[in-house]
């Protein structure tokens, strides 16, 4: 393999000049390529959201018009949702500290029954235990949506129905097999021999787990962390489902309503929609710093 | 780094055991307590919530009689092939986008990080309110689309909801645009797991760009991304939302898929039975598809 | 009858008593007084506020709890066929979607509510009390399970301004169907050599998506006189000539009026919802729609359309048949209803005798802005439903409740609601818009798959 350095080494010093002008070329070309990428991302990324930011500036919720810019950028219907002032919208407050409930507990329950298990699998490889990863599989066999019945069925059984936690435990429930595949997949490129040095260094097993795993999994428990929050965060269905009241659930179910007729103020469910969103892209970006600065052992770099 | 456990079968390696093993003395003590204390939480998990139900859903659609209910409706085999093609399309352009993304946001620089802010967006966005959208956007008349078309150009759009496969494409658009941010930071936190020095040395060799990929990032995350691709196409079989938002399966029933065809059997035929059938109707693909991710997750256990 | 008109005759005078009287025996022997109800959100929040006032005020009354749930349409739907697949069910929910009823009615899912019904049947339309019924399968005999609560029709929806601006006159429109909807066509016309880029005369809902289509459709059908397609008995004619003819001829005009550049090229894959979207873009100058939403909606925002611009043909105005006589109006009904296997079935039906009495269940539908209609033509004499200043209310009641009118005929066969479901009719409607098939052909492969649907529904 021939290299830049190299080739340096060899040539003389107009060549070298000549090199240091083609890797200047490269680099611009580089930049040029990544700002013209980027812009690309930007626009495919925008454009459909900016179609809802034009139908929630629309004062009447037009969804059909002739422009392309907002005609009056009305921000009634933003103002609307954070102030509740529509009566699709009146537990949006109580509901988006629910979301927030429901997306922390899933995610945290997500996170520490997945990692605990992909660290006993993987890391102390219990016997049989590819039995439980085999079986969390089943959980996909048949789509969630599909499993509505039984798991209405279940949550009577249980008594608890009307309770937030049967919701919660749902989405543990089909989150959790998806974290324990990518923490197995991840921790494989993790050297086991960090693990044993611990080991023989003394640490107990949960010293292992809380102190070397954990951190060195970070960039997956941020990613898959994320996943499980979202999955809550957007929750409908099921909260439906098993819950009665509208103010025990979370915001999607206010944005389901709008679905309840024909004829709907659409701006004031974009502009729902949009303030939604902006809580887990800001979480995912706090905590995506967080990963990459306390992530020496790996030595990533984000 | 080569190690090997009971799992491992007929590879040819150097036996060696974990410290762990050793120090446990093949799966006894407290190692092997802790151990099984660390799984007991999903077990627990998956007998209360999961085994009942998904054995409930079996037994659901276990009826042949609701298999010749199925095959007997004119628009299954349509559907079957849209539901194909929205798997091989949608599951693979994205995974492969995300692939290609997520090196691309490894790359250094605030507005790197300013864009990937931008970028997980389509992600966070609720379900319901941006298919809508994009149904609305792709409007022949009103739509946005087209209504820039003509402001920019003069140019009438298409219809584009009014043809089976500008519509399917519509509906595969949709989805790799709302599911690529998920995946790329997937395959991104992948991609950070590859340690510092591998990449240096290959940096100092000089395999970067395409070279780099092809012969070092790529081998070390092709497991994953394999784990993911197939997740992924278990996941899409499931989902309903995208078509049945911008489509709406339409025109004509022409863009239904197994899982929409499912939602309509359950809660608008009213016969969940049939609902069920008709996405177990895909297990032929699926359960191939379990089978290969049950032995990549097991061969996972025992390399490295 | 001697007997109903007693019964009749206290409850006109003394409705509170009656109501107490039949309720008291009931809550002194119930242990366990709470019932849980689920019902659809309304369309506006005051229905929603008229449902919990009705709620509250029985359980002052009855000193019973209800446990009231007020659910999206969708969930909602879902959320019933799960308790009833799952067998762990509430002690009432509303008719969600309406043919909900004649479903679970088939499997002998629905406790017999006739003596709920009885306590204001003569109060009750007729074609009410015929749409609360539905055909058990099991005991293989019709019984009411339903308890009618409100209804909807399918009036027709015209741009004045747009008409005008054509310039035509909305009195000029002709009163026999084929003609009605080829005044449009001219209006269209009109308006596009007046430069109009995108204006169409009809908004006929040609796609296979929601229940407008099949709405329209059958709109057409009874109009070219294909009513006897399913008879009260749930038997199917598909060999009657009158409806084979009426099914061709609707699929040749629907069909056909989008082939020819009269519907916006949209509507082939528009959902429930875009007919309302498009018609208040002005994109055409008339649809056929259920319910008075389109006009509801922009009442509080344009009550110069809504009072000025927007005309409803609901009764009079809605076309007659070809021949110039008057068309029965299909109307669509919610019902309560009670699963078997509830845990309180005396407090749900006492909940429901209480609910159904004239002023309770009058208040609760005009609080819906007109979106809902009454089920009991002496509820159409209120001043809401008459006041002059209201272009639109007192047609649509017209039409809807004391005009001629018939259930849709699920009631009668509920084949025929997955004949809605499976999009039948809008693949004919579509053969013909998009493909050019005949409407023969279209009508002839149309009726093949609805007759396999129908074999999947036998009665004795």
């Amino acid at each position: 393999m021939s290299t830049i350095a190299v080739d340096a080494a060899l040539t003389s010093s107009r060549a070298e000049s000549r090199a240091h002008r083609a890797v200047r070329r490269r680099r611009y070309l580089t930049t040029a390529g990544t700002a013209v990428l980027s812009l690309a991302l930007v626009v495919w990324t925008i454009l459909p959201i900016y179609n809802m930011v034009l139908i929630s500036l629309e004062p009447e919720g037009d969804v059909f018009t002739d422009h392309i810019w907002p005609r009056v950028a009305s921000l009634e219907s933003f103002w609307g949702v954070l102030t509740q002032g529509h009566w699709y919208l009146e537990h949006f407050w109580r509901q988006f500290a629910n979301s927030i409930y429901m997306g922390a507990m899933v995610t945290i329950l997500t996170l520490v029954i997945g990692s605990l298990t992909s660290f006993s699998l993987g890391r102390m490889r219990i016997r049989h235990g590819w039995l439980v990863s085999n079986a969390a599989l089943l959980t996909y066999v048949i789509p969630a949506s599909f499993l509505a019945i039984p798991f209405y069925r279940i949550m009577q059984n249980y008594g608890m129905a009307n309770n937030v936690w049967s919701v919660i435990a749902a989405l543990v429930a089909f989150a959790t097999p998806y974290a324990i595949f990518v923490f197995q997949e991840y921790g494989r490129s993790i050297p086991i021999e960090v693990d044993e040095s611990a080991r023989i260094d003394g640490a107990s097993p949960i010293q292992v787990y809380l102190r070397i795993y954990l951190p060195l999994m970070a960039p997956a428990l941020v990613a898959v962390g994320t996943y499980a929050m979202l999955l809550a965060w957007n929750e409908y269905l099921y909260q439906f489902l098993l819950l009665s009241s509208k103010s025990s659930m979370t915001v999607p179910v206010a944005l389901a309503q709008f679905l309840s007729s024909d004829q709907s103020p659409w701006n004031y469910m974009m502009a729902t929609a949009i303030i939604y969103a902006l809580p887990p892209v800001a979480i995912y970006y706090a905590f995506r710093r967080r990963m990459s600065a306390g992530l020496t052992m790996g030595g990533v770099k984000g | 780094m080569d190690t090997t456990s009971v799992v491992e079968i007929g590879r040819p390696s150097v036996p060696r055991e974990t410290v762990w093993r050793s120090l446990r003395g093949h799966l006894k003590g407290t190692e092997y307590t802790w151990a099984l204390a660390f799984v007991v939480p999903y077990v627990a998990v998956f007998l209360t919530f999961v085994a009942y139900p998904v054995v409930y859903g079996l037994w659901m659609g276990s009826e042949a009689g609701l298999y010749r209910e199925l095959f007997d409706d004119p628009i299954y085999q349509k559907t079957v092939v849209n539901t194909v093609l929205y798997l091989a399309f949608g599951v693979n352009v994205k995974m492969f986008l995300a692939l290609l993304l997520s090196g691309f946001f490894m790359r250094p620089g605030w507005w790197m990080k300013a864009l990937l802010l931008i970028f997980v967006l389509p992600w966070a966005v609720p379900q319901i309110s941006t298919f809508i959208s994009i149904h609305w956007m792709l409007n022949g008349e009103w739509g946005f689309l087209n209504n820039v078309l003509y402001t920019l150009f003069h140019v009438e759009g298409p219809h584009w909801l009014n043809d089976r496969w500008t519509a399917l494409a519509a509906v595969i658009v949709s989805h790799i645009w709302k599911w690529t941010p998920f995946w790329t930071l997937i395959l991104l936190a992948g991609r950070m797991a590859i340690p510092l020095d591998i990449r240096d040395t290959a940096k100092v060799d000089g395999a970067t760009g395409l070279r780099g990929f092809v012969h070092i990032t790529f081998p070390l995350l092709a497991n994953l991304y394999l784990i993911c691709t197939l997740l992924s196409t278990i996941f899409l079989l499931g989902d309903f939302n995208a078509v049945y938002f911008v489509s709406g399966g339409g025109p004509a029933n022409t863009t239904h898929v197994l899982a929409t065809l499912g939602i309509r059997n359950a809660f608008e035929i009213a016969q969940p039975r049939l609902g069920v059938a008709a996405v177990m109707s895909a297990l032929p693909l699926v359960i191939p598809l379990v089978i290969v991710l049950m032995r990549k997750l097991r061969t996972a256990e025992v390399q490295l | 009858m001697v007997h109903l008109t007693r019964r009749s005759m206290l409850r006109g005078s003394l409705a509170l008593a009656a109501a107490k009287t039949v309720g008291v025996p009931y809550v002194a022997r119930a242990a366990a007084t709470t019932a849980t109800v689920w019902f659809a959100q309304g369309f506006v929040q005051d229905e929603d506020v008229a449902l919990r006032k009705a709620v509250a005020d029985y359980e002052k009354q009855s000193g019973n709890k209800i446990e009231l749930s007020i659910i999206p349409f969708a969930p909602e739907r879902q959320k019933i066929i799960s308790a009833l697949t799952s067998g762990v069910v509430p002690d009432m929910v509303d008719s969600n979607p309406g043919e909900i009823l004649q479903l679970y009615g088939w499997q002998d899912m629905w406790v017999d509510v006739s003596d709920v019904v009885e306590t204001q049947k003569s109060q009750f339309s007729e074609t009410a009390l015929l749409a609360a019924q539905a055909y058990n399968n099991v005991t293989k005999k019709r019984a009411t399970y339903g308890v009618p609560l409100r209804a909807a029709v399918v009036p027709c929806h015209i741009w004045k301004s747009l008409v005008k601006k054509a310039g035509m006159k909305i009195e000029d429109i002709p009163k026999t169907w084929d003609a009605y909807f080829d005044f449009f066509k001219k209006v269209q016309d009109n308006l596009r050599k007046q430069g109009e880029r995108k204006v169409y005369g009809l908004g006929f809902q040609v796609t296979a998506n929601g229940v407008d289509p099949y709405n329209l459709f059958m709109a057409f059908l009874v109009a070219h006189g294909g009513q006897d397609i399913v008879t009260k008995d749930g038997k199917l004619h598909l060999d009657d000539p009158k409806v084979k003819e009426a099914a061709i001829k609707s699929a040749a005009y629907l069909g056909g009026a989008y082939r020819d550049g009269y519907v916006p090229p949209s509507a082939i894959n528009w959902n429930d919802a875009d007919d309302n979207n498009a018609f208040h873009a002005k994109l055409m100058v008339m649809d056929v729609d259920g319910t008075l939403s389109t006009e509801v909606a922009i009442k509080e925002k344009h009550p110069e359309w809504y009072y000025d611009e927007i005309v409803t043909h609901g009764a009079p105005g809605y076309p007659n048949d070809n021949a110039g006589k008057p068309i029965p109006s299909i109307v669509g009904y919610t019902n309560g209803l009670i699963p078997k296997g509830a845990k309180n079935v005396t407090v749900a039906k006492e909940f429901l005798k209480y609910f159904i009495q004239p002023k309770v269940i009058g208040e609760f539908v005009e609080l819906g802005l007109g979106r809902w209609l009454p089920v009991m033509p002496s509820l159409a004499k209120s001043p809401f439903w008459q006041n002059p200043k209201d272009p639109h209310l007192k047609g649509y009641v017209q039409q809807g409740l004391l005009g001629p009118t018939r259930p849709d005929y699920y009631v009668f066969n509920l084949a025929m609601a997955e004949v809605r479901s499976q999009h039948v009719w809008s693949m004919a409607m579509i053969d013909v818009a998009k493909e050019g098939v005949k409407a023969e052909a279209a009508i002839e492969k149309a009726f093949k798959r609805i007759g396999e649907i129908f074999a999947k529904y036998p009665m004795a």
